[in-house]
């Protein structure tokens, strides 16, 4: 028995939860990041560990890790001089893209320049048709040119993407070879195998973000692998992914492309852990930090998948969990528009230099400064000491709105959060007429540092009965890590009917998918347990340009059966989009395996007292539903299991602040989350 | 204002999400394969006078930002809740723009008033008529572009008219799809319905319905505040289409800008009769119809982003757009094909927009590549395959703010294109080449944007390869102060024997086994003088492959080789010689000003003056007759001050009696 511990590095902080596996109790730190130091955030927590909650590095059990060391380097654009080798005479794909601008009303609106220029990408002879076969052989003489070229330009790797290489990689095998023998010293990354999927830009944007960051973070793993075991840390570091599981460090070093957007997943993670525990079945995620907020759909304790995901200013093709990111967030900067209209977002105040009321150099009124102004967050101390507000600086920025607008400082606060409110409540809406969900029949588990400021609040608008804030709300991320599974996913285009006829051709495919999930779990993984495989296939409707994702049961197949997959397909599709097509061809376009193994996950404590209704004890002057009164604070040590209480209210604890206006009734839970349930109320504005 | 202004944003941001609401509703439900790739679909709401109050804005098409509903719903004389209308009649009240955009309204009741519509259209990939997929340049009439409904109650109470639907279904090449995307489009109205009772249950009826108001009048004070930042004149500006019809002669689109304190009056006098084609745009002369302000909306969006993009903005312009013309057609002349000439039309604005505020505008983008169609077959099992392949856009024009983007961008930067690897997996052809074209920008301080290219080998006998859209191979993408116009679009054939042929500005041609295809669109043209470039981005051209050595010499006056070793004292020497081009807001490519040294401004002000004394049925045969008799005229007879086409007109109507006659009878009528 020891201590799991859980380590997310966000934008300001880094995030450290540890579970105590004697106990079954949870710890939480919070330490500045390190951006110049990637890494010593990370000793730096764990020496907070030791001091707060004396946890020595040699009692730690297991330890899992979010970087953002990989993302960091796309968005500064600070990865290595990458070259790449298209087919000859398609040089223009990172150029091209998909044609569509950003903002197609906008005469002006560019694409970001690709992170290889077209002065580093060459051409060479060799072609590939769709169906797999040699249309013409690779042309070593030109692959030679176009190495020396790369080299002539500083080239520190190459990216080689040849059309029609998820078919057969034959080419992009060659040319690796050949690279290695004539040019030893340069990194080389073939699409094929970092995804190995149809559509030739999706493909080449996957496998350069890939190629741009792995040496650097490769070289972050090995620093932080040493790092810890010299402070004692003995089990192997696992990494968390983007898809919601887990790796080890050392295979890390090599799937960089597949942890950069770990931290928002590892936080949907937690968030489904938490829902898990308290029995909720739907949960709309909200993760509120300094400049966005990220919304997830979580369904039977399970979040969704997806695979184009933008990383930067670059979609990426890997399996991801699926989060919506709205451009709002506790920093978000409220101004008055060139038609006095009052505007929150999308630029943002971030972590430097921040809200006005942090000290810390910002000068423009943000919604952080907004509830500093209303008095809702001023008794608070946040982030553990670390950041303080100060009410006069917040009314020295909100001031200058309320005098242009003619209204009363309060007033304009209470306005800035409105609007931001209905920003969310317009970004959530889209969402959920995508999906075609009903939001009525979600909860919202709010987390994050600003998500319980203003999820109450949220969750009214959009006609949401219940908010939930669990216990650490700042550091859920950290504890997604530690409830996470080993996972990784893998891939084979296949591009033919659903037929019988095609039923061993699937097989075949599932077979040699296991085949490497299997050898990549326990060679590489080193995972010891029974691993879980779980075959898909994402397929369409013939005529159709994008396509579903359903489960296939090899069981059947292998009898050649394709009636189940099929009407599970016709099923889905009727579930998605309210219409199916018993008649028409179903084609498959890609056969997809995941892998699971289970990892022990903490084990929270349930607590079952008596239901007892509590008091405050404190109370504060805040403005509060249109109004200045006297609202009760609650400190959060103070609401344990079977407390319950009413609103409007401020709960205050170290990581975060919950803010409950009026029409909420509190109570908290088994395992101490907060359970906000909004009455039933004709108008709530 | 009747709103303050923190609730108005609270207001607006709820409003959009209604209309956002009713767009994934429709684009997640929707059947066709069409409305899911080209998004050419809308939603939105409208006051009950028909104004645009909230549309999408990352999803659907760009175009329709505040379409007036007004003449569609004013045709049904009573309304009652649960209605849903629909009609896709491009005469009946000129809110559908050609027969394929299938527009649904639903009053939104409460307490017995109706305080705003759900409204939105889809573009059906087919709706009957003389060809597949409705559209073909060559249609003259509107009754062979397919079934037409003018605005009618499709559901009456809640109940749905099921012989109109069954109707609409025996006319159309594939009704089950018409069937399903009709369905989202109902999913969608509803949607709407229903979201907007719940805003209207939030914040009360009068709250909403003041709102409303507010939000189109901050549209339109905005858009007032943006055209005062631009001085007051007049600025002219004309571009053309290539054709006027399969192998025709040019269209000219010409307008006046008249920007006058804080409002704009656009005059698209001198633009061309009303055409025997599928190229008029059916305006109804409202002066805010929307295919006139597409180019005005982008042009106010790019000078301030942060506008709201609603029906208001458009109470800042007035347009005049005299009947008969291709701008303003009189039934039942042909429409599909408004797309083409709305495009040009857009440009033509950006460029009287352009003259306004030069250092904040770009000039003319590539256009004219098409969109691809292939019709083929697969060489053994003889299956027929059929699919849109590819937009060949070409690049954006280069601004004072910077290079145009490189094969897509300014008014066509809504468009998608397929990956070359679904392409071949799907039909079966062989692209040779899909990419950007060095030298094909027009060279400026700030360079346009390169031209696409694709490439296709095909494999068959009977293969048809369309190219809807296809121009640019006369007029090229105009430049200005200095600026270089982009390279023209081409389309050519090459047989399996090497032959070289030309298409032109064909759209539809047939190839066999061996046959290649290449079709390049045009090039944006370029902004400045070439030579005041900085020389590093000159370098940095070659290193990319935008410019050739050759170029960068030529027209840049930059001597550097291709791994970019600059020569700098040649450099130097070939810039210090160089004599900076007289000031001029733009610049034409050859063919423009050899077509113009024939149709000067005179000529074709005596042309469109003749025309509009003529009976709108006589005037794209005249102007035709004229042209041929133009183009007859020996170099010496040309004069250019219009007479020579007075003396056309005069000999036309001498040949032709009837026409005189018919003149006449118009006269006694007036």
């Amino acid at each position: 028995m020891g201590y799991r511990v859980g380590v997310d590095i966000g934008g300001t902080f880094a995030d450290f939860c540890a579970f105590d596996e004697t106990a079954g109790s949870i710890g939480t730190v919070k330490v500045l990041t390190t951006p110049d130091k990637p890494g010593q955030e990370v000793i730096d927590g764990l020496k907070a560990l030791e001091d707060r909650f004396g946890i020595a590095p040699g009692d730690i059990s297991y330890f899992t890790h979010g970087t953002t060391v990989g993302i960091n380097s796309i968005i500064m654009r600070k990865g290595i001089r990458l070259a790449m080798f298209t087919t000859e005479n398609f040089c223009d794909v990172l150029e091209l893209a998909r044609l569509k601008m950003p903002d197609p009303y906008h005469l002006l609106s560019s694409r970001p320049e690709p992170l290889v220029t077209r002065d580093l990408v060459f051409g060479v002879a060799e072609r590939m048709l769709a169906d797999g076969t040699v249309d013409s052989p690779l042309d070593e003489d030109s692959l030679r040119a176009a190495v020396a070229a790369a080299k002539a330009r500083g080239a520190e790797g190459v990216v080689i993407s040849f059309l029609h290489s998820y078919r057969n990689p034959a080419h992009e095998q060659q040319a690796k070879r050949l690279i290695a023998e004539i040019a030893p010293e340069l990194h080389v990354f073939t699409s094929h195998e970092v995804r190995p999927i149809i559509r030739e830009y999706e493909r080449s944007s996957t496998a350069v973000i890939h190629g741009y960051v792995q040496p650097r973070v490769a070289q972050y793993l090995g620093a932080l692998q040493e790092a810890l075991s010299g402070i004692g840390v003995t089990p192997e570091p696992m990494i968390t992914k983007s898809n919601g599981g887990i790796m080890s460090v050392e295979v890390g070093k090599t799937a960089c492309v597949e942890m950069l957007l770990s931290g928002t997943a590892a936080g949907v993670m937690g968030a489904a852990f938490v829902a898990r525990e308290a029995g909720e079945d739907k949960v709309l995620s909200l993760d509120i930090g300094g400049t966005s907020a990220d919304v997830a759909i979580i369904t039977g304790g399970q979040p969704g998948y997806g695979m184009n995901e933008v990383v930067g200013d670059f979609p990426i093709f890997v399996p991801t969990v699926s989060v919506t990111s709205i451009g709002e967030g506790g920093g978000s900067i409220a101004r008055i528009d060139a038609a006095g209209m009052l505007t929150v977002g999308p630029d943002s105040a971030g972590s430097t230099p921040g809200p006005a009321a942090y000290g810390r150099g910002g000068t423009q009124a943000t919604i952080t400064d907004a509830f500093v102004t209303l008095g809702l967050l001023d008794l608070s101390a946040l982030g553990y000491g670390m950041v303080s507000v100060d009410r006069d600086k917040a009314v020295a920025v909100i001031q200058p709105l309320a005098d242009s607008l003619g209204t009363t400082l309060e007033e304009t606060a209470e306005g800035i959060v409105g609007i931001a409110v209905s920003g969310m409540f317009r970004e959530v809406s889209k969402l959920c007429s995508r999906r075609g969900i009903d939001v009525g029949e979600f909860s919202l588990l709010a987390f994050g540092g600003g998500g319980p400021m203003m999820a109450c609040f949220l969750a009214r608008d959009l006609g949401m009965k219940r908010v939930i804030v669990p216990p650490s709300p700042g550091v859920l991320s950290a504890l997604g890590g530690l409830t996470a599974d080993v996972r990784n996913d893998f891939t084979e285009t296949a591009y033919y009917d659903l037929a019988p006829a095609n039923a061993p051709r699937m097989g075949e495919t599932i077979a040699r998918l296991t085949e490497k999930a299997r050898r990549w779990m326990v060679e590489e993984q080193h995972y010891e347990g029974t691993p879980v495989f779980h075959a898909s296939g994402e397929m369409r409707y013939r005529g159709q340009s994008f396509e579903i994702e359903v489960p296939i049961d090899p069981a059947a197949l292998a009898k050649g059966d394709i009636a189940p997959v099929t009407e599970a397909f016709h099923a889905e599709h009727r579930r998605l989009y309210g219409h199916a097509d018993a008649e028409a061809p179903i084609q498959i376009i890609a056969i997809n395996l995941v892998v699971t193994g289970h990892s022990a996950k903490p084990t929270l404590p349930r607590y079952t007292p008596a239901p007892r209704s509590v008091e405050a004890t404190q109370s504060m002057s805040a403005w509060i539903d249109g109004a200045r009164r006297e609202v009760p604070l609650f400190k959060r040590t103070d609401l344990t299991p079977g407390a319950s209480f009413v609103s409007p209210c401020v709960i205050a604890q170290d990581d975060t602040t919950t803010i409950v206006p009026a029409g909420f009734t509190g109570a908290v839970d088994a395992h101490g989350n907060l359970i906000l349930t909004l009455a039933e109320t004709a108008d709530a504005h | 204002m009747r709103t303050d202004p923190v609730t108005l944003k609270v207001l607006e941001n709820h409003a959009q999400a209604v209309a956002e609401s009713m767009a994934f509703t429709l684009f997640r439900t929707a059947h066709s394969t069409f409305v899911k790739e080209t998004e050419d679909f809308t939603t939105g709401l409208v006051t009950p006078s028909g104004m645009t109050f909230a549309s999408p804005r990352d999803l659907g098409a760009t175009w329709f930002i505040g379409l007036d509903y007004k003449g569609a719903l004013e045709m049904i004389p009573d309304y009652d809740e649960g209605d849903i209308c629909i009609t896709n009649d491009p005469y009946s009240g000129f809110v559908c723009t050609h027969t394929p955009d299938m527009h649904i309204w639903k009053p939104i009741f409460w307490e017995g008033e109706i305080i705003a519509f759900a409204v939105g259209h889809i573009h059906n990939t087919d709706m009957g008529g003389a060809v597949p997929a409705s559209l073909s340049r060559a249609n003259t009439e509107v009754h062979q572009e397919g079934i037409r409904f003018r605005p009618t109650k499709l559901i009456s109470r809640g109940v749905m008219n099921d012989q109109l639907l069954e109707t609409m279904m025996l006319n159309v090449r594939m009704p089950e799809q018409n069937r399903g995307d009709l369905n989202a489009q109902i999913a969608a109205v509803n949607t709407g319905e229903a979201k907007m009772h719940e805003m209207i249950r939030k914040f009360g009826v009068e709250t909403v319905k003041n709102g409303i108001e507010d939000l189109l009048d901050v549209g339109e004070a905005r858009a007032r505040a943006v055209i005062a930042g631009l001085p007051d004149g007049d600025h002219r500006f004309v571009d053309y289409l290539d054709e006027d019809g399969p192998g025709g002669v040019p269209v000219r689109l010409e307008l006046t800008l008249k920007v006058r304190g804080d409002e704009v009056i656009m005059d698209f006098t001198g633009s061309d009769p009303q055409l025997k084609s599928a190229l008029n745009m059916p305006t109804g002369g409202n002066p805010r119809h929307i295919l006139l302000m597409v180019g005005y909306n982008y042009c106010l969006y790019t000078l301030d982003p942060s506008i709201p993009l609603n029906g208001g903005i458009l109470r800042a312009a007035t347009c005049i757009v005299p009947e008969g013309t291709v701008l303003n057609p009189q039934y039942p002349a042909a429409v599909g094909m408004r797309s083409l000439t709305c495009g040009r039309l857009q440009g033509v604005i950006m460029g009287a927009f352009h003259a306004a505020a030069p250092d904040r505008l770009p000039v003319g983008a590539a256009g004219g590549g098409g969109i691809v169609n292939v019709k083929t077959f697969d060489a053994a099992s003889g299956k027929l395959s059929m699919a849109s392949i590819d937009p060949v856009t070409g690049g954006a024009g280069g601004s004072a703010l910077g290079d145009g983007t490189d094969g897509s961008g300014a008014n066509s930067a809504f468009l998608k294109n397929t990956p070359v690897e679904i392409n071949e997996v799907e039909v079966p052809i062989k692209f040779r080449r899909y990419g950007l074209v060095p030298d094909s920008g027009g060279a400026g301080t700030a360079r346009g944007g390169m031209a696409t290219e694709l490439e296709v080998e095909v494999f068959t006998p009977d293969t048809v390869i369309t190219a809807r859209n296809r121009d640019r191979t006369i007029f090229a993408a105009w430049g200005g102060s200095g600026g270089q116009p982009g390279a023209p679009s081409l389309f050519t054939r090459v047989t399996p024997k090497g032959e070289e042929i030309n298409l032109g500005n064909t759209d539809v041609v047939t190839m066999g086994p061996g046959d290649v295809f290449n079709l390049t669109s045009g090039g944006g043209a370029g902004y400045g003088d070439p030579f005041a470039r900085p020389v590093a981005l000159v370098v940095r051209d070659v290193l990319r492959g935008s410019v050739t050595p050759e170029k960068a010499k030529a027209s840049y006056g930059v001597v550097v080789d291709r791994e970019g070793v600059l020569d700098e004292a040649a450099t130097k020497a070939l810039r210090d010689a160089h004599v900076a081009p007289a000031p001029a807001t733009f610049s034409y490519n050859e063919s423009r000003r050899a077509y113009e040294a024939i149709w000067t401004d005179a000529n074709y002000a005596a042309l469109t003056q003749a025309l509009t004394l003529m009976p709108v049925h006589w005037r794209h045969f005249v102007k035709r007759e004229v042209f041929d008799r133009i183009e007859a005229l020996p170099e010496a007879a040309r004069k250019g001050d219009g007479s020579e086409v007075w003396e056309a007109v005069e000999a036309v109507k001498t040949r032709v009696p009837g026409l005189a006659r018919s003149m006449q009878v118009q006269e006694a009528a007036e």
